[in-house]
């Protein structure tokens, strides 16, 4: 059996965020190189089961990935949690920090013990100074999520007013974001 | 019921109050400060290593972003970093070397006389009322060897410090290295350590600092070698003696806002009048000179981006007399990315703290209203 250099030279925990990475449609048509990029800016944190990742109405300053775990996705309703969504590996959420720091629509809990790669709006605008086609692949990526959430609400909205009710659309549930 | 407990409520109860955080900050950073003051030589040690490794450490996230493991990316470029080092050094030294061997031996000394007689009589010639002030030539000799012997009577104290300055010059590189070795590891630490609600700004305030500072060190680099080989090439066209080491020098007391270009210009035009003596050469190396800051300020700047401080004059000009008082050249160098640093940690701080008053103020709408209707 022979040595194999790129074996000893690379890191498999890397390769493995890499490849996680490429499965996020956040990051959907990014090239290799764009992805690498992209890690280098990420923190990895991990979170004991039941820690809050953040609150609602905390500002929003980063987007995260969910690397392992479990994440919980809740906001306040009528004194009692609601729960959104449930998000596991691959996922990710608080995406729209990357927009704006508005604060956020609602809280992240982790019901297990987590890993979460986190992206700062700080290192996304420092990435993408030098990088517009990476630049231009995320906010499209974005866009279309947001176009996704758009959707959903006229559709709901719409179901509501044929049943009499005239209601003003939510703001958008960027936390709910999954795959 | 223990006596102690009986006895309890007839001594007068004293309650400690913790100070607020702020005063506790204060003294913090008051020790810190001087601690800073009295260890300034391990300071300027630590902060020229962190420097370095903050210079170097997009080589080796562009090797990592390629899944390169951390440790073989810092080793890969440090052994990069020491062969282009001794190449250049093998074919820039002894040129570097024999320039500055000539600039300090006795035949410089020799032609600074022969050229300060000659535009003596220049000046005199043209302008004879100046014969009052500037005295004969004997005496104004006299004061000129005087001002030479006090400046080179500490030379022999500057060569018992050659083993202090060796011994800087390898711990820098091996500080630096574990630096970057080991940076990652412990922010992650950190990382581990802070409270989740408080992650967010803690990770905002980092990014900011890593940016500023990141970015103008390395701008700093770039910009000063850039320099050192403009004004190189300008002189050697110019005809100037040591083209080379006043380059270099050039480059490096470009780092020094405002002194700096002052400094290396009139250091340069005093040597040119010495070599051609006479005034003729000042204009030239002054349009150089001009040239040069302008070359800097409209395209080495824009393209290095590193010298993109925003700082007010007053406070730049504090930071940079503060910097120089306490540590010296180095200090005036990094003063400025600190107090900018700590400028922009301040804002965010504030912020966040502007945002925590205000957390749980109920926002049914974003700033931005959706549309109802989107096609």
């Amino acid at each position: 059996m022979g040595w194999h250099w790129r074996e000893w030279a690379t890191d498999p925990e890397q390769l493995r965020r890499l490849k996680l990475l490429a499965c996020v449609p956040l990051f959907a048509g990014l090239n290799r190189h764009q992805l690498g990029k992209l890690l280098i800016k990420l923190f990895e944190k991990r979170y004991p089961a039941g820690e809050t990742i953040f609150r609602e109405g905390d500002p929003g300053k980063a987007v995260f990935i969910v690397l392992d775990g479990r994440i919980s996705i809740i906001r306040a309703a009528d004194g009692a949690e609601k729960p959104l969504a449930v998000l596991g590996p691959g996922t990710y959420f608080g995406e729209l920090a990357l927009i704006d720091d508005q604060p956020r629509f609602a809280a992240a809990r982790a019901d297990e013990d987590t890993t979460l790669l986190i992206l700062y709006k700080s290192h996304f605008d420092d990435l993408i100074e030098g990088q517009k086609a990476l630049a231009v692949h995320v906010m499209e990526n974005l866009l279309k999520t947001l176009a996704g959430y758009v959707r959903n609400e006229q559709a709901r909205n719409a179901l509501r007013g044929s049943k009499g009710q005239v209601t003003l659309a939510e703001p958008a549930a960027a936390e709910r974001t999954r795959r | 019921m223990s006596p102690e407990a009986a006895a309890a409520p007839d001594q007068p109860r004293t309650r400690w109050f913790p100070p607020p955080p702020t005063i506790v900050w204060a003294i913090a950073i008051a020790i810190v400060a001087a601690i800073a003051y009295i260890a300034s030589d391990v300071v300027v040690l630590v902060i020229f290593s962190a420097a370095l490794a903050y210079v170097i450490s997009p080589l080796v996230r562009r090797l990592e972003a390629a899944a390169i493991r951390h440790n073989l990316a810092v080793s890969g470029v440090y052994i990069a970093i020491f062969l282009l080092f001794t190449i250049t050094a093998a074919l820039v030294l002894p040129r570097l070397r024999t320039e500055i061997v000539t600039l300090s031996s006795g035949t410089f000394k020799q032609q600074i006389d022969q050229s300060v007689d000659k535009l003596h009589r220049e000046l005199i010639e043209e302008y004879p009322a100046l014969e009052q002030v500037l005295g004969d030539p004997e005496s104004r000799n006299e004061r000129l060897s005087t001002v030479f012997q006090q400046q080179t009577a500490n030379l022999p104290n500057l060569l018992s410090h050659a083993v202090e300055i060796a011994i800087v010059i390898v711990l820098i590189p091996v500080f630096s290295f574990f630096f970057l070795r080991d940076s990652r590891r412990l922010l992650q630490l950190l990382m581990d350590r802070l409270p989740a609600d408080e992650i967010e700004t803690s990770v905002a305030v980092w990014c900011e600092i890593e940016r500023i500072t990141g970015r103008y060190l390395r701008g700093l680099a770039l910009e000063a070698m850039a320099i050192a080989t403009i004004a190189s090439t300008g002189l050697w066209l110019l005809g100037v003696n040591y083209p080379l080491f006043l380059g270099v020098f050039s480059g490096m007391a470009n780092v020094i806002p405002y002194v700096g270009p002052f400094l290396s210009g009139t250091v340069v035009a005093m040597i040119a009048m010495i070599q051609f003596q006479s005034f003729a050469p000042l204009v030239k190396v002054m349009l150089l000179y001009l040239l040069i800051k302008f070359c800097d300020l409209t395209i080495i700047q824009t393209l290095t981006v590193g010298r993109s401080v925003h700082l007010h004059p007053i406070l730049l000009v504090g930071s940079l007399l503060i910097g120089g008082h306490a540590f010296g050249l180095i200090g005036m160098v990094v003063v400025v990315p600190i107090v900018t640093a700590l400028q922009e940690v301040t804002r965010l701080l504030l912020e966040h703290r502007r945002r925590k008053a205000g957390i749980r103020t109920p926002r049914r709408a974003p700033s931005t209203p959706i549309q109802n209707c989107v096609c």
